[in-house]
């Protein structure tokens, strides 16, 4: 595979463009020219398609995109380009099983097919959702790793120190981004797994130098840094910079690509192409051992919406019948913590993706924005149905994301905002109120009777 | 009549994006002697309009907002010296200096931000993500703006936005401008705890705002 120093040498001598031409004269054409060539069309009624030449042109048309458009770099106004044979052997020589995690945690990463029997990796926590502070930053933590299916945590993001709120950019956000690491340990330990892999290190930083601060207080080379494509097919140097530091030291990358539905990708058909097209530019430019995508709709901040999920299965399936980079993938709901929507909503994301090919980080509620608004129950239920559909066809799992969407789909613009962490769990204990456990008792019941669903009996709270 | 199909094609090359075949359009109208805000505002306006209804309904995305919104720009660089000879008023709204704050690099709802308030008649001065709060204030003053609008999507670039308030009252300026915040992690609340003139939850509510700014909502 073509190596990072000669990706860094294009970032400095490939084309020049101006940003307005890359968007408007390269990327959207030769997006609307693959779109109509390899005829991809979004079909509501199919949120999860089962239509396996579907899936294989929309690899096709990502390929053929990446090749002729290739990746703007912010910071030099360049576009890197690949050959289409720089992709192909990037693509057969990526990185493949993946161990994260230590000692009892150490496991490989899987990678899985449409329809897979094998089940799927499952990080949970309140992926990179504000936390007020540090006492519910640990629990939160404790919490979800004490869920009995958790291979990994996905870390919530601290918003103060000692009072003083984190601002990005300053020793603020170095001392906010160090102590994110050490509590994300300390709560571990005290749920007795010490050796988890944390996989988004480190969402209290928002800079590159942040991350690599973080990295000396804690993280190890078998947790990963999540870093980030910018959308659309866009990458700058503060990036590029933690992938040159993750390479130095050794540790492993979460390659994330959140295609915005509605932003220059367009609608349904392009994300699903622009998805697929990430997979390789997240192994010659990110370096990741994982794809982490999560197509999000720009106008209800959300990834449970109708056309999202269509367009993340048909991308899993795209990229994981034809790359070996194992996806992970992540959801942000609208609906906020002990509410059934939000139960609803994150079961109708993590099955599309698990029957077509992914597996999952689940955690993010009320738009993963909200203050607080998080608790480790909505993952430990996602991680349970995600273990339930391994093995499901996609076409029994059409049917039943279709009835979840039914029951929650018109109230994405305005949903229950539910309850903060505080007020649903015991600060002092960790626990969850009884209403709570209740209430997911309830929904447990649900899937089982309305769909058939036996979610795995591992749980805490039966 | 004759006008009523270049009106209709005027329209339509709005609603497709093409500057050029646009500005061909409106040399044409021009030739024929249809007044600059006749052209503007029979022809293009409601072409804009239709824009913005596609684009709610979620038919049309932000490509086609963006390519809109430059055919209308380009077309109001050749109309807009017209309609000052002619005497007729300004036919901009009004004017934002637009920007993502310091540390932050989303861009995906700024820059629909920035495509709705130019399809509403709005001057937007995008200054780019990852923005000094100094470097609004600066731009406002240079631009002559009326409203500073700041997209801030973490819990640890909001406090950025404050920044810009203070910045501007620092220059003694705060009265001239009136400041929106915006952006996954903003709220009313947040707003209103560092003063800003106006929150909005979508770019819909960013345009009613601003509109309501200028005396024009
Ligand atoms: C896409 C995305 C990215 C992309 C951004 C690409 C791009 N070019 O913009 C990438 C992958 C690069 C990215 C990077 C990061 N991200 Co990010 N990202 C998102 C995500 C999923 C969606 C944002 C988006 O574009 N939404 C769609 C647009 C249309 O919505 P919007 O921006 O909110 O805008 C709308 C309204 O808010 C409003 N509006 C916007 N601006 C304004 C302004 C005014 C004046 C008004 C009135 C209205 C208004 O109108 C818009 C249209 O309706 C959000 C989650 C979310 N649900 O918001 C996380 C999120 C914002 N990111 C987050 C994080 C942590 C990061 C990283 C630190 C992660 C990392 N591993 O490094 C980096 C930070 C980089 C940096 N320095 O900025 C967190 C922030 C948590 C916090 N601390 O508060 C979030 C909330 C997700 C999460 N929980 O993990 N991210």
């Amino acid at each position: 595979m073509l190596n990072f120093a000669s990706v860094v040498e294009r970032a400095f001598s490939g084309p020049i463009c101006t940003e307005r031409d890359f968007e408007l004269g390269i990327f959207v054409p030769n997006l609307r020219r693959v779109v109509e060539k390899y005829a991809i069309k979004y079909d509501p009624q199919s949120p999860v398609p089962a239509d396996d030449d579907l899936a294989d042109r929309v690899w096709q048309a990502g390929i053929e995109f990446l090749a002729e458009t290739g990746v703007y770099c912010l910071d030099t106004e360049r576009r890197i380009l690949f050959s289409r044979e720089e992709i192909e052997t990037a693509l057969k020589s990526g990185p493949r099983g993946s161990i994260l995690g230590e000692g009892e945690d150490a496991k490989a990463m899987p990678r899985r097919f449409p329809e897979d029997e094998t089940p799927p990796w499952c990080s949970v926590g309140p992926t990179s959702v504000p936390v007020s502070n540090e006492w519910n930053y640990i629990n939160l933590v404790k919490g979800n790793a004490e869920n009995p299916l958790a291979d990994s945590i996905t870390i919530p993001c601290l918003t103060n120190v000692d009072g003083r709120q984190i601002v990005g950019g300053s020793p603020l956000g170095i001392e906010g981004a160090i102590r994110a690491v050490l509590l994300t340990r300390e709560g571990m330990r005290r749920a007795g797994r010490p050796g988890m892999p944390i996989v988004n290190g480190v969402t209290t930083a928002t800079r590159s130098q942040e991350h690599i601060a973080a990295h000396h207080f804690g993280l190890r080379r078998t947790d990963a840094l999540e870093i980030g494509t910018i959308h659309e097919m866009k990458i700058d140097f503060d990036s590029m910079n933690k992938v040159a530091y993750s390479l130095a030291a050794g540790s492993l990358i979460f390659a994330e690509n959140g295609v915005i539905l509605g932003g220059l990708a367009g609608g349904p058909a392009g994300v699903a192409v622009v998805t697929a097209a990430y997979n390789p530019v997240d192994l010659l430019i990110l370096r990741g051992v994982v794809q982490h995508p999560f197509p999000t709709h720009f106008d209800l901040g959300v990834t449970s919406a109708r056309d999202t999920i269509w367009a993340r299965s048909l991308a899993n399936q795209a990229v994981t019948r034809n790359s070996s980079l194992p996806v992970v993938n992540v959801g942000y709901s609208a609906a906020g913590p002990m509410t059934k929507m939000l139960l609803y909503e994150h079961s109708a994301w993590v099955i599309a993706s698990v029957v077509s090919g992914g597996s999952v980080e689940v955690g993010a509620s009320a738009r993963g924005t909200a203050l607080d608004y998080t608790s480790p129950m909505e993952p430990l239920f996602g991680s349970e149905v995600a273990h339930a559909v391994a093995g499901m066809s996609r076409k029994e799992a059409n049917q039943i994301v279709n009835a979840l969407l039914e029951k929650y789909e018109s109230k994405l613009r305005d949903p229950p905002v539910g309850k903060k962490y505080q007020e649903c769990y015991d600060v002092a204990t960790g626990k969850p109120s009884q209403e709570f456990i209740e209430l997911y008792r309830e929904v447990r019941r649900e899937m089982a009777d309305q769909f058939g669903l036996e979610l795995p009996p591992s749980s805490p709270y039966l | 009549m004759p006008s009523e199909a270049l009106y209709q094609r005027l329209s339509e090359a709005i609603i497709s994006g093409d500057r050029n075949k646009l500005l061909a359009i409106v040399e044409e109208a021009l030739r024929e002697g249809i007044a600059p805000s006749d052209i503007i505002e029979r022809g293009m306006s409601p072409g804009m309009r239709e824009v913005g209804e596609r684009f709610a309904r979620y038919e049309i995305y932000l490509p086609e907002m963006m390519m809109a919104a430059e055919a209308w720009e380009g077309a109001m660089k050749v109309l807009e010296p017209r309609l000052l000879e002619a005497g007729g008023g300004q036919k901009r709204v009004g004017r934002v200096v637009l920007g993502t704050v310091k540390g932050d690099i989303h861009s995906i709802g700024k820059n629909i931000v920035g495509a709705m308030l130019k399809m509403s008649g709005f001057e937007v001065f995008d200054l780019g993500v990852d923005v000094a709060a100094s470097a609004f204030v600066t731009k406002a003053e240079e631009f002559e703006a009326d409203i500073i609008a700041a997209s801030a999507l973490m819990s640890t670039t909001i406090p950025q936005q404050r920044s810009i308030i203070e910045h501007l009252e620092a220059r003694g300026v705060r009265q001239r401008y009136c400041v929106l915040v915006g952006g996954g992690s903003a709220t009313q609340e947040w707003a209103d705890s560092i003063g800003a003139d106006g929150y909005g939850r979508t770019a819909g509510d960013a345009v009613a705002l601003a509109l309501k700014a200028v005396g024009k909502g």
